[in-house]
């Protein structure tokens, strides 16, 4: 059968299932130790270099630490029951994604990653993180959505590819097996978002109010990681284009 | 029945309609895996990853707008139909980019 001629309906039923979770993600972790292939080895790092890796590492985990506390809110107030499905797997997801960036900190000599993180992290990603638990708390749905699952996960998603290109062979198998997960994160939060405005086009000015608030201070975040993994400018334009599309394919822009 | 594996390791002009499109009926490919690991086994075989702009797409294939994953369809596609991306979760529309000729995703919400 092709999986094309499924009804809306079966498809969504399909693809919000822990079952499909559990089967997609033994795809690509099965085998894998704190998120690697076990025969991926270490290759010598400059001081620099090394130095600069931790900063970039301690920004993932402030990303992944907002969006597992985010997802695991949104459940409650997740809509409906595939809603609430995908989000207990998103949750499992960024829980994984926190633990292998601490255990690659570690892997590097750092003896507390926690310390780390809060010594630092980048202050832009530190205030997204308050706020988008904010609106978790204050029980907004789309917004919340829309600053988990469209600004931050889309622009973690182009980092983390991109990081991966260039980085040490076990960063590298790390990075690849989360932006794997990514996928599933922005497209449900893109589609969730999609379908919401369809049916209530009124969402869309409160979303906008969201993006003009929070989308500069992940953009930040995203400057300083490209700065400190060596990037050009131009890259870093670039890498806020996925973003930039997505926002124009749900009618946020201007 | 012509197999997926030689169609897109020589792929068609992706500007051009695939003749037997032209001639309105469409060909028929038989999907292999490409060890695409992203979705279950079963559904594998109906996804491929992008190489980037050099990647020429076969006339059963278009990319996903929101997460870039090629996705495969067992016949010629054309503008109107409609396919699914599993990996990101998305419905999408086939359409014609009337400036490039090209076929693209358009997501249905």
């Amino acid at each position: 059968m092709d999986i094309h001629d499924l009804d809306p309906e079966t498809f969504l039923e399909e693809v919000h299932s822990f079952e499909f979770w559990f089967q997609a993600v033994e795809g690509y972790l099965s085998g894998t130790t704190w998120g690697h292939r076990p025969d991926a080895v270490e290759t010598p790092m400059s001081e620099p270099d090394r130095d600069r890796l931790i900063t970039v590492l301690c920004n993932y985990c402030v990303g992944e630490a907002a969006a597992l506390e985010g997802a695991s809110g949104l459940i409650a107030i997740a809509p409906n029951r595939l809603a609430k499905v995908f989000l207990s797997t998103q949750v499992a997801d960024e829980g994984r994604h926190l633990e292998v960036f601490y255990h690659r900190m570690r892997d590097l000599g750092v003896g507390d990653p926690e310390r780390e993180v809060e010594r630092r992290a980048s202050p832009s990603l530190q205030t997204f993180r308050r706020r988008l638990l904010e609106l978790v708390a204050s029980r907004d749905w789309e917004a919340a959505i829309f600053a988990q699952n469209v600004i931050l996960e889309s622009l973690e998603f182009a980092v983390f590819q991109d990081h991966a290109r260039t980085a040490d062979p076990v960063t590298a198998d790390v990075l690849r097996g989360v932006v794997k997960d990514e996928r599933r994160h922005i497209g449900f939060g893109e589609n969730e978002l999609g379908r919401r405005v369809a049916t209530a086009p009124h969402i869309r000015a409160r979303i906008g109010q969201i993006k003009n608030e929070l989308d500069h201070l992940v953009l930040e975040a995203l400057e300083e990681t490209t700065r400190h993994l060596g990037m050009p400018r131009t890259d870093h334009e670039r890498l806020g284009r996925a973003y930039l599309e997505s926002v124009e394919r749900l009618g946020l822009v201007g | 029945m012509s197999d997926l594996t030689s169609a897109a390791a020589e792929p068609a002009d992706a500007a051009e309609p695939a003749t037997s499109a032209r001639d309105g009926e469409r060909q028929r490919f038989i999907l292999e895996d490409t060890g695409f690991d992203e979705v279950p086994k079963k559904y594998r075989r109906f996804y491929r990853k992008w190489k980037g702009p050099g990647d020429r797409l076969a006339p059963n294939e278009v990319i996903c707008p929101v997460c870039k994953v090629v996705i495969r369809s067992s016949r010629t596609l054309l503008p109107g139909d409609r396919v699914y991306c599993m990996p990101c979760m998305s419905r999408l529309v086939v359409v014609r980019n009337d400036a490039t000729g090209e076929l693209e995703g358009l997501v249905a919400y």
